[in-house]
């Protein structure tokens, strides 16, 4: 099933499937390594709906801001 | 022959400019390029009589630009940047903790065909885990050669610096494909590459277990507060004794030329002109020491990415980003200092928006103005035998500053600096202790570049004000009290005239040539307010300000007491910011719109606070 990259839990495994729009914004997510077919794991969020921080790739951490850019898709994976 | 030029690349925070201090210490300057955040340092290095140029290009992850930093990086290294050279050679510098992200780079970087080196850093980190770096395989699939190096440590520079001398061993890197490649399949090359050079994923245990704190939901905040609220009392009271000595130094060195001199114009220019204006300079260097040491110590140690992940959200209310938190709190003590750290905004948009509001933000100068006008105007009551009165008015200026400026750096978001190109990322490099070295040498850069180019507008922009209240010279009785005559004198001055000139400008605020006169001296730092009402009203203010505070209550009507507390809440009043933005924004426009729309403000509020308190006293 896909779904958006900011819906996921804390703690949910997912590989990246697609990005909703090709833009400058999603072409830096790709050139950061966060690539179609990539496993990225959730570890935390800020409070308040803030950035969530995911690891993934061979030792990456990245915190990202949700918005409507941030139209990255999963896969959840167990 | 013209000199070697070595540029230095990477992605960001890779350890580069650790390098690049190691190798070039103080020997450097910093380059100026209008949007750049990370403008690049340009250095020199010695080897075996030869001198050779090296320049810090800001890190980047990729050679398709998002930002003038990376367009930056890119131009200087096809060549087409006029003020820099094509570099000869490159160091390309790897994270050892962040290899696929470096080799992903290095794969577009090959294509630019330039004879290059590869640095691996934080090369200890890997072995701590048990990890090993092939550094032969990767040698054969770059193209280039690759060294080792201890970054901390410095062990592995010496080789390097050897390096330099023979550029002959700088290769050019193989193109990894000869056709076009996707992101995607760049980055399972990268991936591929990694894998086959480094055997561990890097994994940091002890980063691990300090983020479940630094980042919990609980703690987290909790650890953030105490930090911030050390980081702004060093910056707001530790600087206070370095700077009252500093200011007791050029009270000396004043008072020791006025006594060696024959009285006159050269000594009153070499005194109040020059003395005076150095003095104002270097009163700033404290507060920028202390506000750079904190900064570089929370950058170096990894914790400035997870306090910007912390507040990101409250700063997004207002169209900031995290890290725009710093530049505005430590702009409570000095907006010197914070609209200089707001380099740290890695958006160029956002650290515009930081900048410009950061003037609002309640600094230190206008406490004395603020405790002059609240001493002598609003009675000291307690509120339900509780509340001051006075401090809650004092705290009410504090807020509505404060909000203002949050408010209208929302309106520039949603204006001016709309949208960005660039996703909004935090990194989180593992946690490090920072390195002695490199603090000493950062912190020492970016004082140097504040007195050298700052420091000369502000010394050029108070001679000018010293000037204005000293010409043209009037004639004094003799008999003269010394505090009537610098009454005489201030009044009779060009300031003196200008002030008496514009005042219509300020008369529906309700002030008078006096109190308009006072906001002109005070161009030179809020604080001369005083002074300067102080020489208007022959009150002695150089043991406290009770009998000025006196005076003031006696003579100025309350509404425009009110109405100027009202104004230095939002005016511009600071030569030195403006020449510190004139700096930073590298053009004297955005200062001069800083200063149209905060005196707009100014104005506003003043206008409104004056007519409000008329109708009602």
């Amino acid at each position: 099933m896909m779904i958006n990259i900011a819906d996921l839990p804390v703690g949910a495994l997912a590989v990246i499937i697609g990005f909703g729009i090709a833009n400058e914004f999603t072409e830096r997510l790709q050139e950061l390594g966060l690539t179609v077919g990539t496993k990225i794991k959730i570890i935390r969020r800020a409070p308040f709906k803030g950035p969530f921080e995911i690891s993934y790739g061979h030792s990456s951490r990245l915190a990202v801001r949700p918005n409507e850019n941030t139209a990255i898709y999963v896969r959840q994976v167990e | 022959m013209s000199k070697t030029t070595i540029a230095f690349v990477g992605t960001p925070n890779c350890g580069k400019s650790t390098l690049f201090n190691l190798l070039t210490g103080l020997h450097q300057k910093v380059g100026n390029f209008p949007g750049v955040t990370v403008e690049p340092a340009i250095g020199t290095l010695h080897v075996d009589n030869s001198e050779i140029q090296l320049i810090d290009l800001p890190g980047t992850y990729s050679l398709q630009p998002k930002s003038r930093d990376e367009e930056l990086t890119l131009s200087v290294l096809e060549g087409k940047e006029e003020s820099l050279p094509k570099p000869d050679g490159v160091v390309f510098v790897i994270d050892g903790t962040n290899v696929e992200k470096a080799l992903f780079l290095f794969s577009h970087f090959a294509e630019l065909q330039i004879p290059t080196i590869a640095i691996v850093t934080m090369i200890d980190a890997i072995k701590v885990q048990g990890g090993a770096l092939d550094d032969i395989t990767l040698e054969q699939q770059l193209g280039v050669p690759v060294l080792t190096i201890v970054g901390s440590k410095g062990i592995g520079v010496d080789e390097l610096k050897a390096q330099f001398s023979r550029l002959s061993e700088f290769s050019l890197p193989h193109v990894w494909s000869s056709e076009e490649l996707q992101t995607s399949e760049r980055y399972s090359m990268a991936r591929e590459l990694t894998n086959a050079v480094l055997n561990i994923h890097f994994y940091d245990k002890r980063t691990e277990r300090l983020d479940r704190i630094f980042l919990h939901p609980i703690l987290g905040p909790l650890v953030f507060l105490v930090v911030m609220a050390i980081f702004f009392q060093s910056i707001f009271t530790w600087s206070k004794p370095l700077m009252d000595g500093i200011d007791s130094i050029f009270q000396w060195t004043q008072d020791f030329v006025s006594s060696q001199l024959p009285a006159g114009l050269f000594q009153n220019f070499l005194t109040k002109g020059i003395i005076a204006g150095v003095g104002s300079v270097l009163l700033f260097l404290p507060q920028i020491l202390l506000l750079n040491f904190f900064i570089v110590v929370l950058e170096d140690c990894g914790y400035l990415s997870r306090a910007a992940f912390l507040v990101d959200r409250m700063m997004g209310v207002f169209g900031l980003q995290g890290r725009s938190f710093i530049p505005l709190l430590g702009s409570f003590a000095c907006a010197i200092p914070g609209i200089m750290s707001a380099r740290i905004i890695p958006s160029e948009k956002d650290r515009m928006a930081t900048m410009l509001v950061a003037p609002l933000m309640t600094c230190s100068a206008r406490l004395p103005v603020y405790a002059l006008l609240i001493s002598a105007f609003v009675p000291a009551v307690l509120l339900g035998g509780l509340f001051s009165l006075q401090a809650i008015v004092l705290g009410g200026l504090y807020v509505l500053a404060a909000f203002s400026g949050l408010v209208i750096a929302a309106v520039f978001k949603r204006t001016m600096f709309r949208g960005s190109k660039l996703p909004f990322l935090i990194e989180f490099p593992p946690y490090r202790i920072p390195t002695f070295r490199n603090l000493l040498i950062t912190v020492g850069n970016r004082s140097k570049e504040f007195v050298k180019s700052a420091g000369t507008i502000i010394l050029v922009l108070s001679i000018v004000l010293w000037a204005l209240t000293e010409f043209p010279q009037t004639s004094i009785p003799t008999g003269t009290s010394p505090i009537e005559a610098s009454r005489i004198q201030l009044e009779n001055s060009y300031a003196g005239q200008m002030g008496k000139l514009i005042q219509p400008i300020f008369a529906p605020l309700g002030f008078d040539w006096k109190l308009t006169i006072g906001v002109i001296g005070s161009f030179a730092a809020r604080e001369v307010f005083v002074s300067v009402m102080g020489q208007l009203y022959s009150a002695d203010v150089s043991e406290g300000d009770a009998p000025l505070r006196e005076i003031l209550a006696k003579t100025i009507p309350l509404p425009a007491a009110l109405s100027i507390l009202a104004f230095y809440v939002y005016a511009l009043q600071c030569i030195s910011t403006i020449a510190v933005l004139k700096r930073e924004t590298g053009s004297w426009k955005w200062p001069a719109f800083a200063f149209g729309y905060t005196f707009i403000l100014a104005y506003g509020l003043s206008f409104f606070v004056y007519r409000i308190t008329l109708m009602y006293y």
